[in-house]
């Protein structure tokens, strides 16, 4: 089966600003494929197109094996798709249950209106006009229009923005549960434990372009990057003493940054560094406080991609 | 027609019918639209039947007695108000906030969106024009004979269809929903002060202008079949047919689902 997306080389201007600079990624069908970037990367323009809500200045595009931009395939293609969006709302005066019933009329072969309420956790407050419901609840609402078409593509935009903790883990497991009924999603977000709770795959996008593409475990290098050991250093001591010859080779202790006061160690053989380290520190029978170790954080990884991007981009600007 | 075009054809009729009766609710669920709509017209023509009631036949009201030309203007005026003033500033406002992206992202062809409003118009237009004959009733003003009725119905959805799209055609010029409101009357209010709305006019010039545009041939076209027995207004259909047409082209080419402009 071809992939649910394809984009190639897909471009978008807005008079003087490019907000989407040759983009090209594919999602395959049952994936959750998760756009992360900034605001204003060029997140919601290119899942705009792909919507076809917008025009594109050049490159392909295909969603279900149909262009998004052909204005003659826009209700055959709207009818296997469902959308969350940002910036939308609905009759106010309706109840939950006769703006659910009115959508479910759009759609050949809709799911069952209750069935799709209880999903999203409206059960109870089908009689409740929409203009009685409080935002998350309105959010709820926008999940469940977005699947009442039973598509076989969802598209998220930041979905879980403005949610509270529990609010997001139950959205976090609508999705999931959509994705393990064969529903392909496509979400965009700027929280990277969304996309590292959600995404099979993630592709960075940062001043319009993919900086990188991947697993959340394995996007940026992470998986391969050097453990970072960090601790506070004993009262009275330096980093000049810290036993170096001993550590491995590509161990080199940083000198603790004046924020958090933490000594930071980064190598490929952590087992051998953290014997050497607390070892030397048994000896001379000192503590290392706060002392941890891990790997870059899917959010290093995130801002060290993107901030790559930021002073070509500025310059860029301030020339047109 | 073969089955699978006729099946698409039955699908497309049963979803323009859920189509207009979603619409319906999402009117008369709105308090304050369904009292603005029915309740301003019928103020004024209690107001006018207080006023005229028991008057004369006049060459000022063109041998009509006062009520006898006002139950039809008036009538024109809140067919107006439901048509063009009510769609522009839904609409306007449903495209501020989001509700006709929303529409747009499901699988409804944007005509039966259009047809929709269209049907729910005619039917609140209907609706209004029985309040107002029937309060000019009570008035003694009589009902128009039924030989007149095809040439009345036939107006009234001519007309309903004509200020629809010139209401669509004003919400894709108007770019801020709040600024709606304000457009729509500065636009219409002149144009009924001169069309003969509120009181006969006897300028030759000025009736020449407004025959022109699209409220005078609406009132004349409805004073006909109410009042003086003389059926279709062929011309002045056509010059309201005219500028239906004209909203509509504009209507096709401008307007706007996102409220965000690309």
């Amino acid at each position: 089966m071809p992939d649910a997306v394809v984009v190639e080389g897909l471009s978008k201007r807005y008079g003087a600003v490019e907000a989407v600079r040759g983009v090209s990624f594919t999602v395959g069908h049952g994936e959750i494929f998760a756009l992360l970037g900034p605001n204003g990367a060029g997140k919601t323009t290119t899942l705009e197109i792909l919507e076809g809500f917008r025009t594109r200045d050049a490159g392909r595009v295909e969603v279900l094996g149909r262009d998004p931009g052909d204005r003659a395939e826009g209700r055959a293609l709207r009818e296997r798709i469902g959308l969350v969006l940002q910036d939308i709302a609905v009759e106010p005066y309706l109840t939950v249950r006769e703006t659910i019933a009115r959508d479910a009329g759009y759609y050949p072969s809709p799911r069952d209106v209750d069935e799709v309420i209880r999903l999203v956790g409206l059960a109870g407050q089908e009689r409740r006009k929409v203009k009685a419901l409080s935002g998350g609840q309105k959010r709820r609402l926008d999940l469940a229009l977005g699947v009442i078409g039973d598509p076989s593509l969802l598209f998220l935009d930041e979905p879980t923005t403005g949610f509270d903790p529990s609010a997001r883990r139950s959205a976090w497991q609508n999705v999931r549960d959509l994705r393990d009924a064969g529903t392909t999603i496509v979400l965009t977000t700027h929280y990277m434990d969304e996309a590292q709770a959600l995404a099979d795959r993630v592709a960075v996008i940062s001043d319009g372009e993919i900086v990188a593409e991947g697993t959340p475990s394995t996007i940026g290098g992470r998986d391969i990057a050097r453990a970072r050991i960090r601790f506070a250093l004993p009262d009275g001591c330096s980093v000049a003493e810290l036993p170096v010859a001993g550590l491995p080779v590509d161990a080199v202790p940083a000198e603790a940054v004046p924020g958090d006061g933490l000594v930071t160690v980064e190598t490929r053989k952590p087992t051998e560094a953290l014997h050497e380290l607390t070892g030397w520190a048994l000896r001379h029978g000192m503590v290392l406080d706060r002392l941890t170790v891990d790997r870059p954080s899917l959010e290093d990884v995130y801002l060290r991609l993107t901030e790559h991007g930021a002073p070509e981009h500025n310059t860029r600007r301030s020339t047109r | 027609m073969s089955t699978a075009t006729h099946r698409a054809w039955h699908r497309d009729l049963a979803l323009l019918w859920h189509q207009i009766r979603y619409e319906q609710l999402s009117f008369w669920r709105n308090p304050q639209s369904a009292f603005f709509t029915f309740v301003f017209p019928v103020v004024i023509i209690t107001i006018f039947g207080a006023m005229f009631a028991g008057g004369d036949e006049d060459s000022y009201f063109y041998g009509l007695s006062a009520l006898e030309y006002y139950v039809p203007t008036i009538a024109a005026v809140s067919v107006l108000g439901s048509c063009y003033s009510q769609l522009a500033i839904v609409l306007a406002m449903r495209r501020q906030n989001g509700i006709l992206k929303r529409v747009r992202a499901t699988p409804l062809p944007a005509w039966m969106y259009f047809l929709g409003l269209l049907a729910h118009c005619v039917v609140v237009s209907v609706v209004d024009v029985a309040l107002i004959v029937g309060v000019g009733g009570l008035f003694g003003v009589p009902f128009p004979s039924p030989a007149q009725l095809p040439a009345i119905a036939v107006t009234l959805v001519l007309g309903a269809a004509a200020f629809c799209a010139l209401g669509v055609a004003v919400a894709s010029l108007i770019r801020n929903s709040e600024a709606a409101p304000s457009v729509v009357q500065v636009i219409l209010f002149p144009l009924v002060f001169i069309s003969g709305t509120y009181f006969p006019i006897h300028s030759g010039v000025l009736n020449r202008i407004s025959g022109a545009l699209p409220v005078r041939p609406f009132n004349e076209a409805l004073l006909g079949p109410f009042a003086q027995h003389t059926g279709f207004d062929w011309r002045n259909l056509g010059v309201l047919l005219a500028w239906g047409a004209v909203g509509a082209m504009v209507a096709v080419r401008r307007f706007r689902w996102d409220p965000r402009p690309e």
